[in-house]
């Protein structure tokens, strides 16, 4: 009786915030792409990450997990304390082995991260204050700390502060090609303003910042960087573009990324043309792909397989890095996690990491 | 649908032929003798070579540096010895003759107060390999590369950073000094000749109303190649206020390297001009 009465409270709320076509969205990109929603529809932030709103707090307890089990309580999270603060959280924890050729294998245990969010929102839908604080491993790091005007009709949002750049596919995986030769990841926020559109079909961003990744500005130089993304039910198509002046030398990318939905596998993709003339005598040109399939198994289940391509250096050959990895994602319950995984990295000979082998076990929870 | 899953599939394919086969190439990826690796040593050159430029680099490199600590070649030095770190400001990154107090080995060994074990999301390099740059530390970190950085540098003009504080960086803690660095070894004998001078707003935030006065300081050479200047004041911490320092640049005396080559303070991409460095202090103790 009590588990009815939170399963139809859970599933009321999902209805009236589709119904209302207010906030939808997902936590990761392939979600998004699997139900043809914006980032902003499950997520505090327009691109995606971090936070989750209320509508990704029900989504996360009705459509994500395999099955729903029930608390001692009758209320459903919702993240919302009250009108005006909301709370949020993750915890990725590992068990990983690694073997790098010639070298010993090392398996540990550890905490990839605990973040913590926290939103105050004085005036509801149109003013909001906002923290995304990395608590572990080692002390305590700020990632995003921003204030949030949005307009009216929500089309239009102004935000000022710290807070991660918006270019491209915005996958969890920080260490994917696309993610870390970029530059733009989960561990490089950078402080500055941002302005950005809401519309149907359409998301786009501006941002302007310092371009020091979160360090302290060290010239006049700044950072720019745009992204659009054109939404469709199935299939999304978007664009990214990113300048960075700085005194050591100008780095620009340029990418294109899309996503499409067939069947039960959806199919994320993103190239990235980069020009940087900061790492040498000469400006060096790179280029950075991404191939991702995610096949939706069974409800709760996700596997998902994703070829990467990194050019370090057009001018050089043979010097052209590719990743591999195999990952089983399952919700057995709401806001939990298992992810078990294999990363395959295959480089040139000479260079033993590029050539390593990661395999993974990830325990996460989240809020 | 099925033409779609195979043109994927193709595609799929096509990525996973692209790796390199490294012919050529050092074990950096890049052109045999562009760079000379070499089995690890407790220099400089080799831990550039062998650590920062293979490992680091991946995301330490550039202008999207996190923390703005870029480990590729040409700028590692200057951002890492006696530099102070971003998330522990009390800490410098590199303490030379001190590994235990240098931030880069807590980073290392996972032992820092602030953030994750580097490198980030990859196994933790082997305790060899941070043995030998322990000893590097422990040798004085010395720069190895010749003045300037390598013979892969970009610098060809003389240039100084201000490390801490920043340019316009309002500073909350107390300053007890002022980090100069410069991307060549400076000719510190010209500092004799009173080039650097550090004057208070006198509590206007101008230094156009007539009511500055000068601060007294020291300046010590805290390493060579390139060279990183401390400039302390006297009278130490520096009271609240804002603050102009000034480097000359220009005649009669300007600040030069050791080949006579005088600083491009003001930026302009020509020697000579003044380096000044302007930030106010909100805190004095």
């Amino acid at each position: 009786m009590k588990s009815g009465t939170v399963l139809r409270k859970v599933c009321a709320l999902v209805a009236l915030v589709v119904a209302s076509a207010l906030h939808i969205a997902h936590a990761e990109p392939y979600l998004a792409v699997r139900e043809g929603l914006k980032c902003a529809s499950c997520h505090f932030n327009p691109t995606g990450g971090g936070m989750r709103n209320v509508f990704g707090n029900a989504y996360a307890q009705t459509a994500l997990p395999a099955r729903r089990i029930e608390g001692a309580g009758t209320e459903a999270w919702t993240g919302m304390l009250n009108s005006f603060v909301a709370l949020g959280g993750n915890l990725r924890t590992n068990a990983t082995y690694t073997d790098v050729p010639h070298n010993p294998s090392t398996n540990e245990f550890d905490i990839e991260e605990m973040r913590a969010y926290l939103a105050v929102i004085p005036i509801p839908d149109r003013l909001a204050v906002y923290v995304d604080q990395r608590l572990a491993p080692g002390g305590s790091t700020n990632l995003e700390a921003f204030a949030r005007y949005t307009s009216k009709g929500q089309q239009w949002n102004f935000q000022a502060g710290q807070f991660f750049l918006p270019y491209g596919l915005r996958i969890q995986d920080d260490t994917a090609f696309i993610r870390q030769v970029t530059g733009i990841n989960f561990t490089t926020p950078d402080r500055g303003v941002q302005v950005g559109y809401e519309a149907t079909s359409w998301t786009a961003q501006l941002a302007v910042t310092n371009g020091a990744a979160g360090g302290d500005e060290t010239d006049e130089g700044k950072q720019v960087s745009l992204r659009g993304e054109y939404v469709q039910n199935v299939w999304r198509f978007g664009a990214g573009f990113n300048h960075n002046h700085t005194d050591a030398g100008n780095r620009q990318m340029q990418g294109l990324f899309a996503g499409v939905r067939i069947g039960p596998v959806v199919w994320l993709g993103e190239a990235d043309y980069i020009m940087d003339r900061t790492l040498g005598p000469t400006e060096r040109k790179q280029w950075v792909g991404l191939l991702e399939a995610n096949w939706l198994m069974v409800k709760g289940q996700n596997l998902k397989l994703t070829a990467e391509y990194f050019d370090p250096d057009t001018d050089v050959d043979e010097d052209e890095q590719n990743r591999f990895s195999l990952v089983w994602e399952h919700f057995p319950i709401q806001f939990l996690q298992l992810r078990v995984g294999a990363r395959i990295y295959d480089g040139i000979p000479q260079n033993d990491q590029q050539n390593r082998r990661f395999y993974f076990a990830q325990v996460h929870g989240f809020f | 649908m099925r033409k779609a899953k195979l043109c994927a599939l193709c595609t799929t394919c096509l990525l996973a032929a692209c790796a390199g086969d490294g012919r050529g190439l050092d074990e950096n990826g890049r052109p045999l003798g562009e760079s000379s690796g070499g089995a690890l040593q407790p220099d400089f050159k080799s831990i550039q070579d062998n650590v920062f430029t293979p490992v680091c680099t991946a995301c330490h490199a550039g202008a999207a540096a996190p923390l703005g600590l870029r480990l590729d070649e040409g700028a590692s030095y200057a951002l890492l010895v006696n530099a102070p770190s971003v998330e522990v400001p009390s800490m410098l990154r590199v303490q030379p003759g001190n590994p235990d107090a240098s931030y880069l080995i807590q980073k290392l060994e996972g032992t820092a107060a602030v953030g994750g074990r580097m490198p980030l999301n990859l196994p933790p390099l082997p305790q060899e390999t941070i043995a030998v740059i322990r000893q590097w530390i422990t040798d004085g970190a010395a720069n190895t590369m010749a003045a300037g950085g390598s013979a892969n540098s970009r610098f060809e003009l003389v240039q100084l950073t201000a490390i801490s504080p920043a340019r316009n960086e309002t500073v909350s803690a107390p300053v007890r000094d002022v980090v100069i660095t410069s991307n060549v070894e400076l000719d510190t004998s010209l500092m004799q000749s009173n080039l650097i001078e550090l004057r208070a707003s006198g509590g206007d935030g101008s230094f156009d109303s007539g009511n500055e006065h000068d601060v007294p300081v020291d300046a010590v050479v805290r390493s060579d190649l390139p060279t990183v200047l401390a400039i302390t004041p006297r009278v130490a911490p520096l009271a609240a206020d804002s603050y102009e320092l000034r480097i000359r640049g220009t005649d009669p005396v300007a600040m030069a390297d050791l080949q006579a080559r005088p600083i491009d303070g003001d930026g302009d991409g020509a020697p000579g001009g003044d380096f000044v460095l302007r930030f106010t202090v909100e805190m004095a103790q």
